[in-house]
């Protein structure tokens, strides 16, 4: 049995049922709301670990249910949205979802999001340590040495605080204005043409480039991601 | 508001300045040409010309007149000032508006009336080639709306025609399920299961490609151009194709180099994912699918090969139009709705880049096409 109360926000009434039996046939608990204001009750009432939502909701737009369950949880968030436009999927991670998901989506893709998170939650005790461990990657902040296996990466300064950035956001789907924001501090209009060439010369440094499970995910038109290995 | 408000002001002083300018440019004209007609009257006078062909000058005066001015009305003043102008200049006694010759009213009357007719018809020749221009410029515009409504039409048509297959079998293999799920055996729930999956799949990838196709059709395709780096994309492309083709080996052949381009992200993947797509649907199982990086100068090439049967030389014109159906049928048999390709040189031209075909060796088809290197400052 999982133990992962999952909250699913949505009001179209055959992908909610998709998406709770998906959780049910995979050992998940849940719990379901169709409209905005019924989520944020029940995401106080129930105290879920991972919230599901879909962002085009009949009673308030799903951004604000986001920035209300902001103010008092750090519950992960997995946000759906239709094809239509990057630029729903990014206020909703800037204003602090986790993750996303695109119509049509695939029931595979459903779960590997949710792995991802179980994976995160699942090592959140260990942070506030001096060093970070990934799969072969290893960070130690007190000497602000890289190291994949045995052998230590020289990386600039610049892309030592964009590993350092994904690393501490390791699992969240971070988008470029707030790498940009974190790493630069402000935006000019050449940053995101600069942040792409830092992010493909980083990736070459950690040999990630032709991986089929890379470590860092790249989303084209939203941002970058670490992923948990 | 503000700068709304100033441009609007600034707006209407343009307008009135244009109108104030009409207003000398016509007049100025007429001045200009009966001045030059009087000077020239004089050299022609001094060559021992007579009246008659310095009459001649003021009538092609106010010919010229009459086609370089927007209204009638000075057709019929120069006129007149012409007549004057060669009484007062050119008759005896010469400077004075009185002609002694009793012939002289005669000769006026006929050359304000000469003139006037003359540049009455230059005036509405010049009209007429006008509205003339105008009707073939709204003939043209017809033509194109007509065009594009055609393209429309013939898209619902095809699509609607396409829709029904799948729809048709993955409603009625859900129905069967519903009724007699129990006297089915587990393999052939199975086989039902597999066809309604895939036929979903393939109205995905239909439905993803129209949305694009139409946003291109009404013109009204936003281009989101940014400096992305060629390898994210193709990677993107390759996990996608993996998914909907995972026994499919597709080679990726990338430059050492990172390579940045001017492209629109989600345009290019789904280019990319068009052309991988023909290419595992148009070739053997076991042969593998290849794609190559390249950069030539100001340009990156990508090549997408296979070793399937190859274009034929006919095909060759006509595989990038819209609705082009060769005689190809692609291993899955499924009718290709002949958007794919006639799709990707729309995304690729409106980059400024081109897309061609030719032939793999020893057999097979290569699509390349080209993109433009970005230019990125680094700020360290």
């Amino acid at each position: 049995m999982n133990d992962y109360l999952v909250l699913v926000v949505e009001d179209d009434k055959p992908i909610r049922n998709l998406i709770t039996t998906t959780l049910k046939m995979n050992d998940y608990r849940y719990a379901a709301a169709v409209k905005g204001e019924e989520a944020i009750m029940l995401s106080a009432s129930h105290q879920p670990d991972i919230i599901i939502l879909d962002l085009g909701l009949p009673d308030m737009d799903g951004i604000e249910v986001i920035e209300r369950i902001r103010s008092w949880s750090e519950v992960p968030i997995i946000v759906v949205s239709a094809r239509s436009e990057d630029s729903d999927k990014i206020a909703a991670l800037d204003k602090g979802a986790d993750d996303y998901l695109t119509k049509p989506f695939s029931v595979e893709e459903l779960l590997a999001r949710l792995r991802v998170i179980q994976r995160r939650l699942a090592k959140k005790e260990t942070n506030g340590t001096s060093e970070f461990v990934n799969g072969k990657l290893r960070i130690n902040y007190v000497s602000g040495c890289v190291y994949l296996g045995s052998t230590e990466l020289h990386l600039t300064p610049i892309e030592y605080k964009l590993l350092c950035l994904l690393a501490r956001n390791a699992g969240r789907v971070l988008t470029h204005k707030y790498i940009i924001q974190n790493v630069w501090g402000n935006i000019s209009d050449n940053s995101e043409a600069s942040l792409r060439v830092f992010m493909a010369t980083l990736r070459k440094k950690l040999d990630d480039r032709y991986e089929t499970n890379p470590l860092i995910q790249t989303h084209i038109g939203i941002g970058y991601r670490m992923m948990k290995l | 508001m503000l700068t709304g408000a100033i441009i609007l002001k600034s707006e209407r002083k343009r307008k009135s300045v244009n109108a104030k300018l009409l207003w000398v440019k016509d007049p100025g004209i007429c001045i200009a040409i009966l001045g030059i007609a009087t000077l020239l009257g004089y050299v022609f006078k001094s060559f021992g010309l007579t009246d008659s062909d310095i009459i001649m000058l003021y009538i092609i005066a106010v010919h010229v007149i009459s086609i370089l001015t927007s209204r009638i009305q000075y057709c019929l003043i120069s006129s007149l000032i012409g007549v004057v102008l060669f009484n007062y200049f050119f008759t005896y006694p010469e400077f004075s508006l009185s002609a002694h010759d009793s012939g002289y009213p005669v000769t006026f009357a006929t050359m304000f009336i000469t003139a006037f007719i003359a540049g009455t018809l230059a005036n509405k020749l010049k009209r007429n080639t006008v509205i003339a221009e105008k009707n073939a410029r709204e003939k043209e515009e017809a033509a194109l709306i007509a065009q594009n409504e055609r393209l429309r039409a013939n898209m619902l048509r095809s699509i609607s025609h396409d829709l029904r297959s799948p729809l048709t079998s993955i409603s009625g293999n859900a129905s069967n399920l519903m009724a007699n799920s129990s006297t089915l055996d587990e393999e052939a729930r199975q086989q039902i299961y597999a066809d309604i999956y895939s036929e979903s799949m393939w109205l995905i990838g239909m439905v993803e490609n129209l949305l694009y196709a139409t946003r291109i059709e009404d013109g009204r395709i936003k281009l989101n151009i940014a400096v992305e780096i060629l390898d994210d994309i193709i990677a993107e492309a390759v996990k996608h194709i993996s998914k909907t083709h995972p026994h499919r080996n597709i080679a990726v052949d990338m430059s050492e180099e990172i390579i940045p381009v001017n492209a629109d992200a989600n345009l290019m993947v789904q280019v990319i994912i068009n052309l991988l797509d023909n290419a595992v649907k148009y070739s053997d199982e076991d042969t593998p699918v290849r794609i190559t990086v390249r950069q030539q100068g100001e340009q990156a090439l990508i090549a997408v090969s296979d070793q399937g049967k190859g274009i034929s030389e006919k095909d060759k014109q006509q595989v990038f139009e819209m609705f082009y159906v060769g005689d190809n049928r692609s291993s899955d048999s499924r009718r290709s709705l002949g958007l794919g390709l006639a799709l990707c040189k729309s995304i690729i031209e409106s980059h400024h880049g081109t897309i061609f075909v030719s032939d793999n060796k020893p057999q097979g088809t290569i699509i390349t096409f080209t993109l433009p290197i970005g230019k990125v400052e680094i700020n360290e």
